[in-house]
């Protein structure tokens, strides 16, 4: 029983991670053709942020968080204006741009504060018991807090005027365009809240995991996989698939033997049936239309 | 003169696709372009309306050759082929595109709220949704439909409409009969002669020339880049070698 309840907490706490960080992926991607393999990346920055300022300016961890999310976005912005705008229209290019980008804060990251394995402390002390297995409270808030930001951008991209834009220029921007939409300052805004989400993600899970300069990699896989699975592009995708990733990893995690060895070829496992099976994904969105 | 195209050229590469063009569209007029495919037609309603010179803007860096624009558009008074597309139908021109392409994954309303994206007032964007829905009563009926799953007509009304929502003084339409069926073509070309009475310039692109002849005020023909005939209808199909070689009757 409390193996179906520890699987149960680790797949919609690991889910929800996957849907953030893929739900940003995809968004940037649907508006702009971005392929940005450096969004995890920005998690990671975000999250040495947050220990930057909890262990070496001795800020609450909440301040840090906040500090985090808008350094992080600003640091997505200017990323974006000097080395993936002048290149937008060259898919290839933005690949390895993007890449290059990673690896170069991988890089300042080992500098700055070596590979060493580091922490940062809960928000929330304590745990409460469900048949038997300890649900820490900071597991509920970081899940919690996930679940108010996907709201929070289904808000913004069904309700606002920011959010209309969004969506037309991702269905069609040429189109977009001709509705008066300015679709290079709505590729810039869309970047500014991918790169936030990703901050979010890094603030809201660096009390659950432990900080190091290639805590971007197993991320990045595993959102690559939530997008092959859910469908390029698509946000619906991206959240369905998220969970169903999440839980498959629990799953290995806790009834395969070793199973905790086995976690990295989940992603990849079910990245290679999709592309074998249904290469489009659940709610893939067809290119037929586009010039 | 609402619209004037003057000595407009466009080359793709090396492929000149208008070639030292020069046209005009009075206010309150429905005027038709038609001609063989590949005249440039198309080509010539994208460079009015501003997206030959973005699609210019974004393959600067491209391998496959330079967009050259060279010559005039000027809108009613004022010179528009400096200004980015975004901000033309700000300006009272819209284009509504060859093969529809709706926001296929958004509801009816939502592409007609993008429609009038640039519009402030929320008096003005319900007065504009009402009077859409009274031109185009399915519409209403179907608001909350995604609209990729519209038919064909229904998607082509909502393309109109989705023009239509931003005020425009002077509408270009590309293309809006083919691919359906000849009774929702008469429903289209009816609709367009709606529109026109309303008041708002009309400039149609059309390969269905016998029966756009019959609504429109005067007409261009065009071929390969180039106007080689201008008219009525009347005037135009009693030119023998024009009707055979260009119009295809």
């Amino acid at each position: 029983m409390d193996l179906i309840v520890n699987i149960i907490v680790s797949g919609l706490i690991s889910g929800s991670i996957f849907a953030l960080l893929a739900i940003g992926f995809s968004l940037i991607f649907g508006v702009a053709r971005i392929v940005n393999i450096a969004h995890t990346a920005f998690y990671m920055v975000a999250a040495y942020c947050i220990y930057f300022a909890t262990h070496k300016m001795s800020l609450h961890p909440v301040w840090g968080m906040v500090g985090a999310v808008v350094l992080v976005t600003l640091l997505g912005l200017i990323s974006y204006k000097i080395f993936i705008n002048p290149i937008r229209e060259h898919e290839g290019a933005v690949l390895i741009a993007t890449i290059a980008l990673a690896m170069a804060f991988q890089e300042i990251m080992v500098l700055k504060f070596t590979g060493t394995y580091l922490s940062v402390p809960s928000l929330v002390k304590g745990y409460f018991v469900i048949l038997g297995v300890k649900v820490f409270y900071q597991q509920l808030l970081t899940f919690c807090v996930a679940l108010l930001i996907m709201a929070g951008l289904w808000i913004l991209l069904m309700r606002t005027k920011l959010g209309l834009a969004i969506r037309s220029t991702a269905q069609d921007r040429e189109v977009a365009n001709l509705m008066g939409i300015n679709e290079a300052q709505v590729a810039m805004m869309t970047m500014g809240i991918s790169v936030g989400l990703a901050a979010l993600t890094g603030a809201i899970v660096v009390p659950l995991t432990t900080l190091e300069p290639h805590m971007w990699l197993h991320p990045l896989i595993m959102m690559m996989a939530v997008v092959v699975l859910g469908g390029l592009g698509s946000l619906k995708g991206s959240f369905l698939g998220a969970y169903i990733l999440g839980f498959a990893e629990a799953l290995v995690v806790f009834l395969a033997p070793m199973g905790a060895f086995l976690k990295g070829s989940v992603a990849l496992s079910v990245m290679i049936l999709v592309l074998l099976i249904r290469p489009e994904g659940l709610f893939g969105v067809s290119f037929e239309e586009e010039r | 003169m609402l619209l004037e195209v003057a000595n407009l050229s466009v080359w793709y590469d090396k492929a000149m696709l208008l070639n030292h063009l020069s046209m005009g569209v009075e206010t309150g007029e429905l005027v038709s372009l038609v001609g063989p495919n590949g005249a440039g037609k198309s080509t010539l309603l994208r460079a009015i309306t501003g997206l030959v010179a973005w699609e210019k803007e974004i393959t600067r860096r491209s391998t496959h050759g330079d967009i050259v624009l060279e010559g005039t558009v000027t809108f009613n008074g004022e010179r528009i082929d400096q200004i980015p597309a975004h901000e033309i139908v700000k300006r009272g021109l819209i284009l509504c595109p060859e093969r529809r392409r709706p926001f296929r994954e958004m509801t009816v309303l939502d592409n007609l709220m993008a429609g009038s994206y640039l519009l402030k007032d929320r008096d003005e964007i319900q007065d504009n949704l009402k009077k859409v829905y009274e031109l185009f009563p399915v519409l209403k009926d179907r608001s909350n439909q995604i609209s990729g799953t519209l038919s064909g007509g229904e998607q082509q009304m909502l393309a109109i409409g989705r023009a239509l929502m931003s005020r425009p003084k002077l509408l270009c339409i590309d293309e809006p009969s083919t691919g359906l069926a000849p009774i929702l073509r008469s429903e289209v070309f009816q609709k367009i002669e709606e529109i026109s009475k309303l008041g708002i310039t009309v400039l149609l692109v059309e390969q269905d020339v016998s029966t756009v002849f019959k609504m429109t005020s005067r007409n261009y023909v065009l071929s390969s880049g180039k106007i080689i005939a201008e008219g009525t209808g009347e005037q135009l199909l009693q030119d023998e070698v024009l009707r055979k070689t260009y119009l295809g009757l």
